[in-house]
Formats: structure tokens, C-alpha cells, sequence
């Protein structure tokens, strides 16, 4: 509990300061710390129900693209403060339809499920848009500054980082977990797995819908194809798998990690980006199966340093 | 040779080297104009922007850095391209050309491939006072914001189908049945098509709409086929077109005209679809029996990229940089100043005079092609026409 009131005081500190960064006036550098908090974002929340529960949830596209027509729709009609709202609550409303089906799958089953139903809404809402509103694409022309949607991205992770903390360390987080480890257990301890694993679902969700909400009018211009990208949350859950989904420290360096190095090697190894991001995940998931946040280290080179040293006598890691 | 004088001669090699590599040692070189741009080399748009986009700037880039330079009111000047893959993905391309016009502060920048790019990308330059000059953005909703700096140089839907129901009439079709693509294009096109039909007395008989990716059109078509239209009209995409052209053939549909929208243009529609391409008309441009200027820009297109440019918007990237160069010709890298002289100057390029009336290009009309013993021909307008329509297409 002192752990996480220390780790929330930080958060907040390292939120006042990035709040500060407009004060720079480098446009660049904004754009790439709100592309870091973007999937800070989506990768803490993820982390939120899939880290503990191992559903591998790949539904985010479609929270995010709920939000952000959301926002395409919603824009020229609410005040901004309340369309990032009205994104996140449309995700999560949908979260709970599906939830209500999908959540009685497990592993694969689950996984392609959510991906499918992705794809469901995208069509859905191309053929809606197409019958009703005589348009696909849809453009916003008075959109909020940037520094706006920067902040309004910032506060959204922070409350990510929040609701991670404070949800994981109540009696629906543990509950969460307890599914996680064995369902039936949890449930013959006195747990309703539907109504734990649905709460959870539905209060990821909302945070991936605020932030397609949100990123939205980055583009001026949106259409199902763009923002039902699947490309979303297959970098979401890379980063949540190789940060450690099972503390909040492992999304938010592997967001910090991730958006720097693709960016970098975008820039400067254009070919070498896609393999070297492969290669990232492979090792991961051999090697860090608990991600770089939640792995062993120091039990990690002890056994390094075991195998190569073997003449040596073998060194006992130190005992606290 | 011994030691000591072969680490001479190493040494003096090496001096000579570092002399001149040192800049303003033998000439004094003129600074290079920083040219930034994003292009789709992964990603769902890369076919269109490695067939259409990206050779054309890198042939520019190699022409005038071969002949010394871009003119910049009389003084010669190289090209540096500082071109990035964006991966398809519209934050990427935010933020990329976010960092050329803040961090890198390139001279130049030069548009992404696509309509949904350049709708993000437009009002960022606008915004940082950067212009551009768009060869792949195809929307009214576009056009209709009115961004000061930015243009286009494609022509847009109605245009297009104007011309595409003037030829129509021209070879008394009476009645069409229309295909096209769930998407701004597809629904911008339709709702340009329809009340020119109209007024032409051309009659609907089949209308349907089919959404990306799609795999399968057989049922569509024979719908069509028992229509038995004088002519079909697909506003389709790549590779859409192969799927439509294809599986007509396969089914029997063989309609008088046979209209296949985007794409249809590029080389690799007449190499996959191979006899079957015979007779197909599409949107197109150009073709290098057109003019000099054509021809030379083709040769040269091949010789450089090894590949061939497509009939349509490859020639209106390449007038977007034509456009570009003579105003850095004539007022210089004063963005305000470039804008201003794009704005009210009329261009000699490779499709002819360009000029622009706010966002759009007015000088080039839309325009008719049709695949003929392998080129695409333009059919429409009579003006412009490269070829007489070969009407009944071929089936073959």
C-alpha cells in the first residue's frame, strides 16, 4: 500500500512536469511524448484486465476506433471535455455487449474473438455511416489545439496509471488475479468471475476509447480503415508483453521504450525496423516471459554467470 | 615500392581526399535545399506510393542534382531528400512532417501518398505556413477547406466523371450498371455520377457497393450480367480491379464498356491481367505519345527507377515538382512568397497548362484512357485523345 502511494506521488510529480512541456515550443518533441503517452495509455490499461486475468485481449482497435468516431460524430455538437467522454463511455458500453458473450472464451478463442469483433464494428460502421449518413470518411475542421489533445492525452494515462493502481489493489483487482490463476477456485471462493472479468473488460476498455477520442482530431480526416488499425493493438500488447503486464511500471517503460526506439530506428534503420522489432518480441517471450518489468534479474545472472563460469566455484547470489 | 613510400603516397591520397571533401576548398558550394517528405514503403498504401509518389521525387532529386542543382533565383543548389517510411499510419505522418517543419526546419516539403494522408498532413503545413503540392489527394471535402497553402493537382470527381459520362453518351450507351467501393472515394464519385447519368438519360439498371478487402464480387457480377448493361462502371481501387476484370471473364459478364476506376492506369494492371486488360478504360492522364514532354519524362522515369510510371497521377507528381521548381526559380524558398506565386501563376508541365483556382487544378480536364496493344490510351476528351475508343471492348 506505502509502495503504491509513493509510486501515485511520483506519477503525479512526472505528470506537472510533462504537462510543462508546451512551455517548450518544440512541436516535435510533443508529438513524440504524446505518441509515448498515447500508448502508455492504451498499455496500462490493457494491462489492467489482460495482465492479470491472461485473456489476450485484442479488442483496443476497436475501443479506439469507437472513440474516435466518437469524436468524428460528436465534435461539432458537445464541448471537448465531454466528447473524450462520451468515446471512452461508447467503448466500454460496447465492451459490456461483447463482454456479456466473449468472456465465456478462453485463450485463443478469446483472442481471436476480440480481433474479430474489431472487425465487425468497422463494417458495422461503414455500413451505417454509408446507409444513414451518405458518407464513410469524415472530416473535422475545428479541432482543438494541439496543446490541448496533449494534455487531455496526459491526463488520460494518468488516470490509466491510477485506476491500474488503486483497481489492483482492491478486491476486484485480487479477484482479478485469483481468476487469472485458476477460475474455478476463484469462483468456488465466492468470486462471480463474469461480473469481476466484466467490470475489468469494460473499464480497460474506456480508457482506449478515450484515447481514439482524444488522438482523434490529429487527423482531420477519419475513415474505418484509419482508425480501425489493427496495427494499434498489435503494438499495444508488444509493449505491455515485453514491459511486464503485471506490474504498471512494465507498460509505461515499455510505451517509453517502444515509441523512442521505433521512432529512432524508423529514422535512421528504415529496413532494419520491422525485424528488429520481431526479434524484440521473439526474445521477450522466450526469454521474459513476465516482461522486462516483472523479470528476475538478479536469479537471471546468477544462472548466466553459473553456465559460463562453471570452473569457477560457483557464487552463491547474496541473501538479504 | 617500399614502405615509406607507399604510406607517402597513402598520405598524400588521403590529404588530397580530406581537401576536398572540406567544403568551400576548390568552389564555394551553395548550401543544400532540405527537402522532407513521408512515403508508404510498408503498410497498406505502399503499392500506390511506390508506384505513383515515391520514383517520381527520387528522380527529381537525381535529375537536377545531375545537372548541378535546383535553381534558386539563379543560383544552383543540390537537392538533399530526407524521405522517411511512415508505415501507413497517419500519426507517423503527423508527427514526421511535425518534425521536418519544426526540428529539421527542411526548405521543402513534399506531400504523402493518399487522400486520408493528405487530409491529416494539409492543415499542419497550412499551419507552419509550409505549401504543398498534392498529386494523390482525391476529395471535394478536401478541396472545400479552402487551406491557403495547399493544392492539388489531380483531378477530382467530377471532372473525372464528367468525362466518363460525355463518352458514354458519345457512344450511345443507354443503360450502366455501377459498382463501387464503400469508402469517401467511392461515395464522392457515386454521388458525382448519378446526376450526370441522369441528365444524359442513361439508366441505372444495378447499383452495389462492396467494402475493402473484399475477396469475392462473382455475385455482384452475374446480378449485372442478367442486367445486361450497355456498359459497367467500377469506382474501384486496386486490388479490386484485377478481382472486378477477372471474374467478369470468368462469368461471361462482357458488357459493351468496361470501366475500371483508380489503378487501372498502372503497368502492373496490363501485366496481371494480361489480354484480359484489352479494351479496359480507366481513369488516366497521359501516356507518352501525348507530347515531347511526356515522352522524355517516361524515358526517363524507366532509365532511373526501372520502372514505368502509371498513366494517371505518376504525371501529376511529377507536375507537382515542375510546379514546385519554377516557383523556387522565380521567388526563391520564401514560403509565403511560393505560395503566393503557385497560387496566381499558370504552369507549363508535363500534362500541359496547370493552374490553380484555390485548392484545385483547373487547367488539366478529367479524361478517359483505355488499354490498347498494351498502352493506355486517353479516348476522352477529343481534345486530348491519343486514340480513337475501341468500343465493343475485347472479351475474348
Amino acid at each position: 500500500m506505502k509502495q503504491d502511494n509513493v509510486f501515485l506521488v511520483a506519477a503525479a510529480l512526472a505528470t506537472l512536469l510533462l504537462a510543462a512541456l508546451p512551455a517548450l515550443d518544440a512541436p516535435f518533441v510533443q508529438s513524440l511524448a504524446l505518441s509515448c503517452l498515447m500508448y502508455a495509455g492504451l498499455a496500462v490499461s490493457w494491462s489492467l484486465f489482460s495482465g492479470p486475468t491472461r485473456y489476450l485481449s485484442l479488442a483496443t482497435s476497436a475501443f479506439f476506433g469507437l472513440g474516435a468516431y466518437c469524436t468524428a460524430v460528436g465534435l461539432a455538437h458537445l464541448p471537448w471535455p465531454l466528447v473524450v467522454i462520451a468515446g471512452g463511455l461508447a467503448a466500454t458500453l460496447f465492451a459490456f455487449l461483447i463482454g456479456l458473450v466473449v468472456l465465456k472464451l478462453r485463450g485463443a478463442y478469446f483472442a481471436v474473438i476480440t480481433y474479430g469483433l474489431g472487425e465487425l464494428v468497422k463494417h458495422t460502421i461503414t455500413h451505417v455511416e454509408k446507409t444513414w449518413s451518405g458518407t464513410v470518411g469524415r472530416v473535422m475542421t475545428e479541432t482543438p489545439s494541439s496543446n490541448v489533445v496533449y494534455w487531455s492525452v496526459l491526463l488520460i494515462a494518468l488516470l490509466a496509471v491510477v485506476t491500474y493502481v488503486r483497481f489492483g489493489a482492491s478486491r476486484y483487482g485480487h479477484a482479478l488475479r485469483g481468476i487469472g490463476i485458476d477460475e474455478e477456485r476463484a469462483a468456488t471462493l465466492g468470486v462471480n468471475p463474469m461480473r469481476v472479468k466484466l467490470a475489468g473488460f469494460c473499464l480497460s476498455a474506456w480508457f482506449a476509447g478515450a484515447l481514439g477520442a482524444a488522438m482523434a482530431v490529429r487527423w482531420t480526416y477519419i475513415d474505418p480503415n484509419t482508425v480501425f488499425n489493427p496495427f494499434i493493438v498489435f503494438q499495444t500488447v508488444l509493449i505491455s508483453m515485453v514491459g511486464g503486464p503485471l506490474t504498471v511500471g512494465g507498460p509505461l517503460l515499455g510505451a517509453l521504450v517502444f515509441s523512442l526506439l521505433s521512432e529512432f530506428l524508423r529514422l535512421s534503420l528504415p529496413y532494419l525496423y520491422m525485424i528488429l522489432l520481431g526479434v524484440l518480441l521473439i526474445v521477450s517471450v522466450l526469454y521474459l516471459p513476465d516482461g522486462i518489468a516483472g523479470h528476475d534479474w538478479r536469479a537471471m545472472c546468477t544462472r548466466v554467470a553459473r553456465r559460463w563460469f562453471k570452473a569457477a566455484p560457483a557464487v552463491e547470489p547474496p541473501h538479504e | 615500392m617500399n614502405t615509406i613510400s607507399r604510406r607517402l603516397s597513402l598520405q598524400a591520397a588521403l590529404a588530397l581526399a580530406g581537401m576536398l571533401a572540406m567544403p568551400g576548398f576548390a568552389v564555394a558550394q551553395e548550401p543544400t535545399v532540405k527537402v522532407g517528405y513521408t512515403q508508404s514503403r510498408s503498410g497498406p498504401f505502399a503499392g500506390g506510393s511506390q508506384t505513383t509518389q515515391e520514383p517520381n521525387y527520387l528522380l527529381w532529386a537525381e535529375q537536377l542534382n545531375a545537372a548541378g542543382g535546383l535553381n534558386v533565383q539563379g543560383k544552383k543548389r543540390k537537392i538533399e531528400l530526407v524521405g522517411v517510411d511512415d508505415r501507413s499510419d497517419m500519426e507517423t505522418i503527423v508527427r514526421s512532417y511535425e518534425k521536418f517543419m519544426t526540428a529539421d526546419k527542411v526548405d521543402l516539403v513534399l506531400p504523402p501518398w493518399g487522400t486520408g494522408a493528405n487530409f491529416a498532413v494539409a492543415p499542419v503545413a497550412n499551419k507552419h505556413g509550409y505549401q504543398l503540392v498534392a498529386p494523390t489527394a482525391l476529395s471535394q471535402k478536401l478541396v472545400d477547406m479552402k487551406l491557403p497553402y495547399y493544392f492539388v493537382t489531380l483531378q477530382q470527381p467530377k471532372p473525372m466523371m464528367q468525362a466518363l459520362v460525355d463518352m458514354l453518351a458519345a457512344h450511345h450507351v443507354k443503360t450502366v450498371t455501377v459498382a463501387y467501393m464503400d469508402d469517401l472515394f467511392g461515395l464522392e464519385n457515386i454521388g458525382a455520377l448519378e446526376p450526370m447519368l441522369a441528365a444524359k438519360g442513361i439508366k441505372v439498371l444495378d447499383k452495389k457497393s462492396y467494402p475493402l478487402g473484399v475477396k469475392d464480387l462473382s455475385t455482384m457480377l452475374k446480378g449485372m450480367k442478367a442486367a445486361n448493361p450497355d456498359a459497367f462502371i467500377g469506382i474501384t481501387y486496386p486490388p479490386d480491379n484485377f478481382l472486378v476484370t477477372g471474374q467478369a471473364k470468368e462469368i461471361g459478364f462482357a458488357p459493351k464498356i468496361f470501366y475500371t476506376a483508380v489503378g487501372t492506369a498502372f503497368p502492373i494492371y496490363r501485366e496481371r491481367m494480361g489480354k484480359g486488360s484489352e479494351g479496359t478504360m480507366g481513369m488516366g492522364s497521359w501516356n507518352p505519345k501525348m507530347s515531347k514532354a511526356a515522352k522524355a519524362y517516361f524515358d526517363a522515369h524507366v532509365a532511373v527507377t526501372k520502372k514505368e510510371p502509371d498513366r494517371w497521377a505518376s504525371a501529376h507528381a511529377w507536375a507537382a515538382l515542375e510546379i514546385i521548381q519554377q516557383t523556387v526559380e522565380k521567388v526563391g524558398l520564401d514560403r509565403k512568397a511560393m505560395r503566393d506565386h503557385i497560387a496566381k501563376t499558370e504552369f507549363d508541365t508535363v500534362l500541359g497548362k496547370m493552374k490553380f483556382n484555390g485548392t484545385e487544378e483547373v487547367g488539366v480536364p478529367g479524361m478517359v484512357g483505355q488499354w490498347q496493344n498494351g498502352e493506355f490510351e486517353i479516348v476522352w476528351p477529343p481534345a486530348r485523345a491519343t486514340a480513337k475508343a475501341v468500343v465493343p471492348k475485347v472479351w475474348n
